[in-house]
């Protein structure tokens, strides 16, 4: 077989720009997710099924139907008919944070969940209020506990940011294809995109390993 | 100092507090006997109202805290609360631990609750442990820090449930001992224990509960020695 290293060299460039765009929807993408996830999470948790009602449904939906399905939706349907227009990676980087800020919602509920009731009690018997006992005691405890897992959600993150190609926002996947369509050829292409998650997922991991390490996640 | 009148608890269909009147003075120490189940840690744990009232009042200092609008999260600094696991905040040093209550609820600039946090640490011994985390104490060493924690918000009771239910036996002593010396102090306290010496020296006046009921009341001395009901007899036939 003829591997033809031209073809990765010449597309390169737009290959690290792809790579570029891919961290950036993926970056901001798990910071809404984060964020919005957070507020989902204390949402699903209210002890009245009125206000819980909509939270839970908001995660069945986005947990319970295809990415690929939601990027098209709010690409082609939602989006431009809210604000007339849109573009890719605009659409890409919404649909990630509402996609991903189902999962965190998850991730959050379950790390709050699993402190001791003991630890609230304890807070409460002290005259602290249900602000200062979830900011104060709580939310630090059940942060540490969810790094691991939300870790897990940002390599998933980072790699399903690829399906922006198919609405044609310009990450790696998309240069990829674009050489693949133009040499026709189908190894180097897309072997390169392969490459280039791999090392930024294995960055990603590292420095997830490193965060837990530090903040000495058990 | 506390008036509870005709008190009720009941979860879904279970009542575990049926009738209970009490009165407890101030500067007393009443300690609270009885075999498990029988209502004494939800009688305790209703006096903050970390368990809601289903019927009758609780009178703290001349306030009813069990009447609507009671502005609960005041009730309760006046009401400290030592747990049988502890509960001490694994992500905070010991010191935070006492001081965090003391900065948030009670508004004190820092270095003021850290001073106090020290007076406090001294009292129950552990000041060397002060930036320690929990993990790396013992369980009497946890038990004292909750105690100085509680005693932070300069509460007027200070209830126990079961303070040295979940220590190794050669920590009791350590943690009876600062609940010993904050009655000589002339605290107001409600212990729950299993410790029948701890009650026999330290009590003025010994509760024994059982099925959600009072049975028998009186000064340790007359409660041990001379049980009027078949139900402490058969309790204390047990447990001495």
């Amino acid at each position: 077989m003829n591997f033809r290293f031209d073809i990765i060299q010449e597309y390169l460039p737009f290959f690290l720009q792809g790579m570029g765009l891919t961290i950036l929807m993926s970056v901001i993408g798990v910071l809404m997710g984060c964020i919005l996830g957070f507020f989902i999470a204390l949402g699903k948790m209210s002890p009245i099924l009125i206000v819980r009602l909509p939270f839970i449904w908001y995660i069945n939906f986005l947990r319970g139907t295809p990415l690929l399905v939601q990027l098209f939706l709010f690409h082609f349907a939602v989006l431009p008919s809210l604000l007339g227009e849109t573009t890719p990676v605009l659409s890409v980087i919404v649909t990630l944070s509402l996609n991903s800020s189902a999962y965190v919602a998850e991730i959050f509920r379950a790390g709050l969940q699993s402190i001791d009731k003991g630890q609230a009690e304890a807070a409460h018997s002290l005259g602290m209020n249900k602000v200062q006992v979830m900011w104060h005691v709580l939310l630090p405890q059940a942060f540490k506990r969810s790094i691991p897992p939300l870790g897990n959600e940002f390599i998933v993150l980072l790699k399903d940011s690829s399906l922006g190609a198919m609405i044609a926002a310009q990450d790696v996947l998309y240069w990829g294809r674009a050489a693949s369509n133009e040499y026709l050829k189908v190894w180097e292409p897309y072997l390169m995109v392969a490459l280039i998650y791999l090392v930024l997922t294995l960055s990603l991991t590292y420095l997830l390993n490193y965060i837990e390490k530090r903040l000495d996640v058990k | 100092m506390i008036s509870v009148k005709h008190l009720r608890k009941t979860f879904g269909e279970t009542e575990v507090l049926k009738d209970i009147s009490m009165d407890i003075h101030s500067q007393e120490v009443v300690v609270v006997i009885g075999p498990s189940g029988s209502g004494k840690s939800t009688f305790l744990r209703c006096l903050n109202l970390i368990e809601s009232v289903t019927d009758g009042s609780i009178v703290i200092d001349g306030q009813e805290i069990t009447a609507s609008g009671v502005n609960v999260n005041t009730l309760r600094t006046e009401v400290g609360m030592v747990f049988q696991q502890f509960n001490l905040f694994p992500h905070k040093t010991v010191l935070e631990n006492i001081t965090l209550p003391i900065v948030t609820v009670r508004k004190w600039k820092k270095h003021q609750a850290e001073e106090k946090a020290m007076d406090l640490l001294q009292k129950v011994g552990l000041l060397e442990k002060a930036s320690a985390y929990p993990d790396s104490l013992s369980g009497g060493q946890k038990q004292r820090v909750a105690i100085a924690r509680a005693l932070g918000m300069e509460p007027k009771v200070m209830l126990f449930d079961e303070p040295t239910s979940a220590l190794d036996p050669e920590m009791v002593g350590e943690v009876l001992g600062v609940m010993k010396q904050l009655a000589e102090e002339g605290m107001t306290m409600v212990v729950v224990t299993h410790e029948m010496g701890f009650a026999r020296e330290v009590g003025d006046r010994v509760v024994f509960m059982d099925d959600g009921y009072v049975v028998e009341e009186k000064p340790p001395k007359e409660l041990f020695e001379k049980p009027e009901h078949e139900r402490t007899k058969a309790f204390l036939s047990k447990v001495l």
